[in-house]
């Protein structure tokens, strides 16, 4: 009953832009309108596995067709459906794509205080897996491809809404098969993916993070072999001994700091809006005598930013798994560990291989690629376009008095995939504190409601700057 | 066909005139053939531990030990894991000898092996079979000695100054508890004695001759470790400093580079001076040259840094050895995981104290965030029995009667054998094995175990010498 009366509100409150004709649109209402088919996507589980995508994609295509807008659900393998939609343009400029994904990380019941496919409202939250990965951006980005429709706008390029399958692991179902089988249909100059964040601490907006390159993942492996034996007579070819050695000098070697253009412009920014303390050392990192200590600082912490700026600042390499050995009394002839390296945007992974094979300095221990992970070695997007200009004129109109941050994950995101096609790709997110940010794959997942109507603003001036007839 | 014939009338003939000849020995070739018959039985009646049932074999030996009308028991703690005590009366002037082998034993990887493992095929002069070496052959020897130091008693009233024991135990094979833990804890009555034989010896053969005696004296003392180092657990896109596996490895390294000191002891001592006596010019003078002030060092590392299996062994022998087996740490690669764990297997001098050498090992690792923890001890540390005893010179003045052109080499093995249980209530226990190759010890606890046929009667000759040398009334 009450949600009928809040469904009647919304269909009333819809109306009311697209009856004052040229006015912009009524963020409020499309906050509204936004979060509650938050709630009805969240209530679809995509979790993936299996995912079931089709099923979210399904419900895009209903609310697509009220507004009179077709769409298309492509699948590579059954219920993994992956919704694509267009805006005409008068095509004097190449597309701008607005993507998200539909499938979310499983989630482990007993540790949610809430029922995480239930989309509850509680204490100016929703609460639920994919609140904030990712289906607020399918919502958002599907709730600005509505309000430009509804305003009429003429665009000087098409407006792709893509809604995809399978970005949390599992086969290439989603952005892979689109790029390899339909890249006609989500060909573009620019994307908006997930991947940034609009911060919010002490109550205010901190700043507006916008995703512009992320460090490529790759895997790494060392093999060590020797001569099997018996525990009761030691061997100076132990593999498990000279993996250790080996593992032990990788772990103390730091790759060198190397910046670009968007972790300059990140410390640079970040510096205005820093305590005087950390302000020094984010403008003092290239300082020949005080960068090295201040890149010490960063990577001895145990914890907090400073710890994920050491990441920003090189190649990283992280031993995460080591395995040798069977029976305490037989000396193994093979141990191996693998390492998690994330590479910086432009960088030859092979040449890190055969740093580390100089750091190691040992003909027992291989170092070989461990493909646990299929990325693609993506560019950085540039700051210097039209679309990273927008979203600072954006941030400047709907958050003033705060900075546009351009990011550089540690993670990776499926903008890699558009930008390794030439896509300048920019990651946007909703207002968030840190908190909110923590719960990501975790439990009890949430997105701040009041947010959204500002996360939603902020996409539309952006777009609507980039793609409406001049 | 005709020739087993012959030989078995030939044999028969030979024991026939002994037993006429008052003051004679025994024919040990005779009971080598016996012992190698039993082996046989023995093989045939799987004893795979697990489960072991170790009762079927102590019902076949208690049938032997019946028709000789000599008495025995099986004591079990747990149904099917029966252990055999049997004893020869004394007058009680000495205690006892105790003759002890195990009836377990490992099992098979049946597609590795060539022949049927419970057969018992005879071939080439070898017995094959799981057990045969390991250490049914055992079992089967100290069954002949113990057999004829009765049928010698019988036929001519000898008298003994100590009892002798036999023992055939089980459970030796990974679950000590219900073999020679059990009749420690429980039934020390029926097997205290002054000294013992057991399995753990070294009789070499070369080319088809025995080139020594390899007496065990003294085991290393098997104690081992694990390392856990602990960090924080995060996303592997961001490296911590605090990494365990990280943390871990450079653990293990500096142990791996780390030597305890070289210690000799009697035995070991010992054993280079006897096998420099005996060994190619370069060899000897590494051997002699262990414990020289300039160059002793050097001498360690040839050992340490060897590929040659023997040289590694003295390199164990030498000192209390660490080797890193096992490491394992992390679930996921892109998850640094909060622990991660290495075990050492670490082989403790005898006399060497274990809460001293963790301490030295968390010295050498020098990082509070690696903890490092015993595990729990399967054996009991004991001390090396000394060459300066009754048996032992025994077995030598034996060894001189049986393999003259050989020698006697006392040695610490680096593995561990249930003469531990023994040497830590104060018996000093001697290891004497049948003769083998190389090769034939190549198949203990691996494929085509076998032991070598004409060995036997040599073996059990030199045994009963030796028992009876300590046992006979004076």
């Amino acid at each position: 009953m009450l949600r009928r009366m809040l469904t009647v509100v919304v269909v009333g409150l819809i109306f009311v832009p697209v009856a004052r004709g040229q006015q912009g649109p009524d963020f409020r209402a499309a906050g509204a309108e936004a979060v509650a088919r938050l709630q009805e996507l969240i209530r679809i589980d995509t979790a993936n596995p299996p995912g079931n995508e089709t099923d979210g994609a399904e419900f895009l295509q209903k609310v697509l067709e009220q507004d009179g807008i077709a769409s298309e659900i492509l699948e590579k393998e059954p219920r993994r459906g992956n919704l694509i939609a267009r805006l005409k343009g008068n095509g004097s400029k190449k597309p701008i794509l607005l993507m998200g994904h539909m499938d979310t990380v499983g989630v482990e019941r007993d540790k949610w205080t809430v029922d995480p496919f239930a989309a509850e409202i509680k204490d100016g939250y929703l609460y639920g897996r994919g609140a904030i990965d990712d289906k607020i951006d399918v919502i958002a980005m599907l709730q600005v491809f509505l309000m430009v429709k509804r305003q009429g706008l003429t665009l000087d390029r098409d407006i792709i809404y893509l809604a995809e399958a399978g970005e949390e692991g599992g086969p290439p179902v989603g952005i892979d098969f689109l790029v390899e089988e339909h890249w006609e249909k989500i060909e573009s100059e620019f994307a908006l993916n997930e991947g940034g964040e609009i911060m919010l601490r002490d109550g205010k907006v901190n700043y507006v993070g916008v995703q512009t390159a992320e460090k490529v993942p790759n895997g790494l492996k060392l093999i060590a072999r020797g001569t099997s034996g018996h525990g009761s007579a030691p061997r100076i070819d132990n593999p498990v001994v000279h993996l250790a050695a080996a593992v032990a000098k990788v772990g103390a070697y730091q790759p060198p700091m190397k910046l670009n253009e968007t972790t300059r412009t990140f410390f640079e920014r970040l510096a205005t809006i820093s305590s005087e303390e950390d302000a020094f050392l984010f403008r003092n990192l290239e300082d020949p005598v005080l960068g090295p200590l201040i890149e010490e600082k960063f990577r001895q912490a145990r914890s907090g930013a400073y710890i994920s700026y050491n990441s920003l600042l090189r190649n990283s390499i992280s031993p995460n798994m080591i395995e040798g050995g069977f029976r305490v009394n037989v000396i193994p002839a093979e141990a191996e560990v693998t390492l998690d390296v994330r590479m910086l945007p432009g960088e030859d992974v092979e040449q890190l291989k055969a740093e580390l094979r100089r750091v190691i300095d040992d003909e027992a221990v291989e170092v070989a690629s461990y493909d646990w992970v299929q990325f693609p070695a993506a560019p950085a997007t540039s700051l210097d376009t039209e679309l990273f200009r927008a979203l600072e004129n954006a941030q400047a109109a709907v958050f003033p008095g705060t900075i546009t941050l351009p990011t550089m994950t540690t993670g990776a995101t499926d903008s890699a995939k558009v930008r390794a096609q030439g896509v300048q790709a920019y990651g946007v997110g909703t207002v968030r504190t840190d908190e909110d940010e923590a719960r990501f794959h975790g439990n009890d997942e949430r997105v701040w409601v009041e947010g959204v109507e500002k996360y939603l603003e902020f996409v539309y001036r952006a777009v609507v700057e980039v793609a409406a007839a001049q | 066909m005709s020739i087993y014939r012959i030989i078995l009338l030939v044999s028969f003939s030979i024991l026939t005139i002994n037993a006429t000849w008052a003051q004679s020995e025994p024919d040990f070739a005779e009971a080598g053939q016996a012992a190698a018959r039993r082996l046989r039985e023995l093989i045939r009646i799987d004893t795979s531990n697990p489960p072991g049932n170790e009762t079927k074999v102590a019902e076949y030996l208690k049938t032997i030990l019946d028709a000789e009308g000599i008495e025995a028991e099986v004591l079990e703690l747990e149904p099917g894991r029966g252990n055999l005590v049997a004893r020869i009366r004394g007058n009680g002037k000495k205690k006892p000898v105790l003759l002890m082998g195990h009836t377990d034993v490992v099992g098979v990887d049946r597609d590795a092996w060539t022949v049927a493992p419970f057969e018992g095929l005879i071939r080439d002069g070898y017995l094959y079979g799981r057990g045969a070496a390991d250490d049914k052959g055992g079992v089967a020897t100290f069954l002949e000695v113990f057999l004829l130091i009765h049928r010698q008693i019988a036929r001519q009233g000898a008298e003994l100054d100590r009892d002798v024991i036999f023992l055939a135990e089980a459970g030796e094979e990974g679950t000590t508890q219900v073999g020679i833990d059990f009749l420690v804890e429980k039934h020390w009555d029926r097997i205290e004695s002054e000294f013992a034989l057991n399995e753990g010896g070294n009789t070499r053969v070369e080319d088809g001759k025995v080139k020594f005696v390899g007496v065990q004296t003294s085991e290393k003392v098997i104690r081992r470790l694990k390392l856990v180092a602990r960090g924080s657990s995060g996303h592997g896109s961001i490296p911590r400093p605090d990494n365990a596996i990280a943390r871990l490895s450079a653990a293990v390294a500096k142990l791996a580079a780390f030597q305890p000191p070289m210690r000799l002891n009697e035995t070991t001592r010992m054993f280079f001076r006897t096998l420099a006596a005996t060994s190619a010019a370069e060899d000897a003078f590494l051997f002699q040259h262990l414990a020289d002030p300039e160059i002793g060092s050097l001498v360690e590392k040839t050992f340490r840094e060897s590929e040659r299996g023997d040289f590694l062994l003295y390199n164990s022998m030498l000192r209390s050895s660490i080797a890193p087996t096992i490491v394992e740490g992390g679930f996921r690669n892109n998850v640094i995981p909060p622990v991660a764990e290495a075990t050492l297997d670490v082989r403790l001098l005898p006399g060497e104290d274990l809460d001293e050498f963790i301490a030295e090992v968390r010295r050498v690792i020098g990082d509070e965030a690696v903890e490092v923890e015993p595990l729990p001890a399967y054996r009991p540390a004991g001390l090396p029995s000394p060459l300066d005893s009754e048996m032992y010179r025994a077995l030598d003045r034996a060894r001189e009667a049986v393999f003259p052109d050989a020698i006697t080499l006392p040695f610490m093995s680096t593995g561990g054998t249930d003469s531990a249980q023994l040497r830590s209530k104060g018996v000093k226990t001697y290891g004497v094995d049948p003769p083998a190759s190389d090769e034939d010890a190549k198949g203990v606890h691996g494929n085509d175990e076998r032991i070598w046929l004409d060995g036997l009667g040599p073996h059990v000759e030199l045994v009963y010498r030796a028992v009876m040398e300590v046992a006979r009334a004076r």
